[in-house]
């Protein structure tokens, strides 16, 4: 406010200044006396000095070195100027030196800047600000102090707290693959004398227990087989790969039943399902069927049903006989009946254990014959309880499927070793004998059942042509 | 009535059983893991005698476990690995569903693993009982050991196999325990003797097989993991009684022998001396016998051509002291070459062969078997190549007296008893003779069933010591033994005095007995009858064929 204020006054102080105040009072400006004033006093240096001209001046100096680097009138002219001469002309020996002006040419333009990075660069003689809070630590004197502590410590050698337990921990063993080591199907597994070793146990029983660490003893049954059948079945000598003729056919036969047996069945549901011929429903039984009860025949139903009714009744008074009272007669003479009765078959048993004494022999015999009876019942009990341990238990929804007989036809064994084609796979004759032995329950493959319904939609297409 | 009722179902048959669901709950498993348990631990499921008392009235067909087994299945350790496992595996799929793939590295490396030695310590207390259940680990070892190395199981499941199998054929090797041999359409049985017990198995043929679509492999898979485990435990405590290092190095050829622990000798075992000296030289005899079937192939030297199952052959062959070998470019680990001029038999199994080497023999691999079975070195001519081999016969069927015996057999056993081998034309007379024999079999037992006593004392005894009468009938005997015929008439003589005196009820007894056993013997003489008019007619063929 200040400097617009004496603007205005130095402006309007020069001679020839027209202002606006002027103009309404021409008289004023035009001719009037300048004021004189005393540039001597301190006062007056800053109020009617004229100091534009130096000011621009000043200004233009700082002005160019802000931007350009310096003076321009201090810089050179080639830094200024440039002649344009046109395209100088390529020299003729290039193709001599090829390689070695490539390279100086490279190495030349890799060396010199590209024009443009020298023309961009900042070339002010005005350095940037200084950036003051980069250095701005507000404890850095505390840092100081501590950091010189720290060395002089160091150089005595006295070890700070931390640093001292960091040395005292130990190092880490890294128990990398411990678990594909301790696998128990890892191939270099190391195996050791289970049977020879001492029991490692050596501590009180009562704190085992307690402590869950006791091993529990396995119950006696489970020692036990489940089933008296060998672990392997050595195969018929029909079976062989070069078998002797006889112990074949035999083996064939055996297989032969085991077909006829299947047969045998099919045949039997099949002739349990099978109708009559003569059974079966004609167009005129169909008809009479449907028939039955709405063709109108009166005069038959009425002799029909005349007669039955009679009979009927007669039958229904029979039934309903009253039982009228019995007179004393006759319930003494039924009494009696019942004591002579009693008495008869009182004496008939007395005289029947007189007579026993002279019928012992064949008491004897008889008695011997029902223990001979019994005994062979029980002998036939404990056969079929034998053979039922050989057999394979009912242990789950499936029955045991005997596997077929590993056979091979007559035409299909090989005279050779080398010829031989092997019939049958191990691996399902070991999980069949792993049933039959009930260590497992017979099991089959787990079908696909689906929760939801799968609907079946035409495509808009088809719709259309179907 | 009224206060303490008696409840249905409370108590007896029906509180000891537990249906596999409630037992499967009790456990908190699900059904995979729980069936893995029960087979690791060998618990198997019961039938009960009274089905609709156990299953409180119903018949529905359900899986019956004891209650006190379960109850013994919760104090098992490693079902808590298998709950560690499952929330592994919950873990490791999350992991993997949000792509962390550090957290799947720091999860694999801790993956949960378990051991069974502890359940084969309990299931098997002392080392014989685990011997006794050593058949069923080996099949199933050797079955892995053939699978190929796909993913349907674990690699390392079928080295390890691979591994046992090997060192388990190495131990009979050295202790020469093998006795039979049969090859079968299935595979190859194995019977070897070890500390007193007869172990079979079962080995598969090379040859690559498919796989069945019905076995669950889970339960297989668990099955072997349980008997790898007591087959190494094994395999470690039988080297151990041989005195050899365990784990062996560079076996997988069964070319070379053992290292040992000890370099000293083995010592034979020598029998105690009891004091009945009869039974000392039975003893003795048997020792000896044995000895010398152990050493058939002591000093012959083999070779096996490519086409023939060199494993196998190999095995069977050092078992019985001989040295083999193979081509390089089938296996590694063959000792010498097909040039080597000391090889004294060389196996082959085609029509025949380029080169012939003049001081060794071309045969068959079943001559080899033929010969373990029937423990002696069998005449090599009948298993020449282009020679129609004679049939392979079973070592593990005992011949009951009166059953059909192929002709096969009996000239075996001849062989065994160690009369020469009969050339054709003795055959041809010995087929005379035998008619005429069986001519007189018959004759005689015409004449005993006519006019036939016995004492009664005689035949008490022979009853009850169970012994068979003395008459048999047996087609195909040797010349030489008609001695021993006119021995039997004497004794036939006086059986046939006995047996008049005999009182009547004892003679029905008597004929019915006799009765059944003819039967035997007659349908004995039908087979015979086929397959002599079987080889008549191939003779017939032979003939007609050499005459063209």
């Amino acid at each position: 406010m200040a400097a617009r204020r004496r603007l205005k006054r130095v402006a309007a102080s020069q001679p020839g200044f027209l202002s606006f105040k002027s103009s309404s009072d021409p008289t004023a400006s035009v001719g009037s006396r300048r004021k004189r004033v005393n540039k001597n006093k301190k006062k007056n240096w800053n109020k009617y000095s004229d100091v534009n001209d130096v000011d621009e001046f000043l200004e233009d100096i700082r002005h160019q070195e802000r931007t350009t680097g310096g003076l321009l009138s201090e810089k050179t002219d080639d830094s200024l100027f440039f002649l344009d001469l046109g395209q100088p002309e390529k020299p003729q020996p290039q193709a001599e030196t090829p390689q070695a002006d490539e390279g100086k040419k490279r190495r030349g333009k890799a060396s010199r800047p590209l024009r443009i990075d020298l023309i961009l660069q900042p070339d002010s003689l005005v350095p940037p600000p200084k950036d003051i809070l980069a250095y701005q630590q507000p404890n850095a004197k505390k840092l100081r102090r501590i950091a010189q502590k720290a060395e002089r410590l160091a150089a005595k050698g006295v070890v700070p707290r931390k640093q001292k337990r960091l040395l005292n921990r130990r190092p880490v063993d890294k128990t990398v693959k411990k678990a594909v080591a301790e696998a128990n199907n890892n191939p270099d597994r190391d195996y050791y004398d289970i049977w020879g070793q001492e029991p490692k146990v050596s501590a009180d029983p009562w704190y085992l227990q307690q402590t869950g660490k006791k091993l529990v003893k396995r119950p006696e049954k489970l020692n036990e087989k489940p089933s008296v059948l060998p672990a392997v079945e050595v195969i018929a000598p029909g079976g062989s790969y070069n078998p002797d003729f006889f112990s074949h056919q035999a083996l064939l036969q055996e297989a032969h039943q085991v077909e006829v047996q299947k047969k045998k069945q099919e045949d039997k549901l099949e002739r349990q399902l099978a109708i009559n011929k003569a059974d079966k429903a004609t167009e005129e039984t169909n008809l009479r069927e449907q028939v039955e009860g709405l063709v109108e025949e009166e005069e038959e139903n009425g002799d029909e049903e005349s007669a039955p009714s009679k009979e009927d009744e007669e039958a229904a008074l029979a039934a309903i006989a009253v039982t009228q009272k019995k007179t004393e007669k006759q319930i003494k003479k039924e009494k009696a009946e019942k004591l002579k009765e009693q008495q008869r078959l009182t004496s008939r048993r007395q005289t029947e254990q007189q007579q026993q004494l002279f019928q012992l022999r064949s008491i004897k015999a008889s008695i011997r014959q029902q223990e001979e009876k019994t005994k062979g019942k029980q002998m036939q009990r404990r056969a079929k309880q034998e053979a039922q341990k050989a057999q394979p238990r009912r242990l789950g929804k499936l029955k045991f499927q005997a596997p077929d007989l590993d056979v091979q036809l007559s035409d299909e064994l090989a005279g050779s070793l080398r010829q031989l084609k092997p019939e049958g796979s191990i691996l399902k004759d070991r999980f069949k004998s792993f049933q039959k032995r009930n260590l497992i329950e017979p099991r089959e493959r787990a079908k696909f059942k689906r929760k939801l319904k799968v609907k079946y939609v035409e495509k808009r297409a088809f719709k259309e042509i179907t | 009535m009224g206060g303490l009722q008696k409840k249905k179902y409370e108590r007896g048959s029906a509180t000891n059983y537990i249906t596999r669901n409630r037992a499967r709950k009790k456990l908190m498993l699900s059904l995979p893991d729980f069936r893995r348990l029960c087979i690791l631990k060998g618990i198997y499921p019961h039938e009960p005698k009274h089905k609709k008392k156990v299953n409180k009235g119903s018949t529905a067909p359900r899986t019956f476990y004891l209650l006190k087994d379960i109850r013994f299945l919760l104090h098992e350790p490693i079902v808590s690995k298998f709950r560690e496992y499952k929330i592994f595996v919950r873990k490791l799929r999350r992991a993997y569903g949000k792509t962390e793939w550090s957290a799947v590295e720091r999860l694999k490396e801790n993956k949960p693993a378990y051991k069974l030695d502890h359940i084969v310590k309990e299931r098997y207390p002392t080392f014989i009982d685990a011997l006794r259940d050593i058949d069923d680990a080996l099949c199933m070892g050797f079955l892995f050991s053939t699978f190929a190395r796909t993913g349907k199981c674990h690699v390392q499941t079928i080295q390890l196999c691979r591994r046992l199998t090997v060192e388990w054929m190495n131990y009979v090797i050295a202790s020469r325990a093998l006795r039979k041999v049969f090859l079968s359409i299935k595979g190859i049985y194995y019977q070897a003797e070890v500390m007193g017990q007869l172990i079979t198995w079962l080995v598969p043929y090379q040859f690559s097989h498919d796989h069945p679509t019905d076995v669950d492999y889970r339960v297989m898979a668990t099955f072997t993991e349980l008997y790898t485990t007591l087959l190494g435990f094994v395999n470690f405590r039988l080297y151990q009684s041989l005195n050899l290092v365990y784990p062996p190095k560079k076996l997988s050829a069964l070319s070379s022998s053992l290292a040992r622990v000890v370099s000293s000798e083995e010592e034979e075992a020598k029998l105690d001396q009891f004091p009945d000296e009869e039974k000392m030289e039975a003893r003795e005899k048997e020792q000896k016998q044995l000895e010398t079937q152990k050493k058939i192939f002591e000093g012959l030297k083999f070779f096996i051509n490519r086409e023939v199952p060199r494993e196998s052959l190999a095995f069977v062959i050092r078992c019985f002291g001989g040295e083999v070998s193979w081509d390089k470019s089938v296996c590694i680990g063959s000792t010498y070459d097909v040039t080597d001029e000391t090889i004294t038999h060389q196996i082959v199994d085609r029509p025949n062969v380029d080169k012939q080497y003049m001081n060794r023999y071309y045969i068959q691999p079943q001559w080899v078997y033929d010969s373990v079975n029937t423990k002696m070195r069998l005449p090599v001519e009948d298993y020449f190549l282009g020679v129609t081999l004679p049939p392979h016969l079973s070592p593990f069927v005992e011949e009951k007296e009166g059953d059909y015996v192929p002709p096969e057999k009996l000239k075996i056993m001849a062989l065994q008893r160690g009369e020469k081998p009969a050339q054709q034309d003795e055959e041809e007379e010995e087929d005379e003779e035998e008619e005429e024999e069986e001519d007189e079999n018959e004759e005689e037992e015409d004449d005993e069933e006519e006019a036939e006593e016995k004492n009664l004392k005689k035949m008490e005894e022979q009853r009850s010591q169970g012994k068979s009468l003395q008459v048999k009938v047996t087609p195909g005997k040797v010349k030489a033994e008609n001695r021993a015929r006119l021995e039997q008439e004497e004794k036939a003589e006086e059986k046939r005095l006995a047996i008049m005196m005999m009182k009547k009820k004892e003679k029905y007894l008597y004929d019915k007995i006799m009765f059944g056993k003819k039967r035997q013997v007659r349908e004995a003489n039908k087979l015979a009858a086929k397959r002599k008019a079987h080889d008549d007619a191939e003779k017939a063929k032979k003939k007609k064929k050499a005459r063209k």
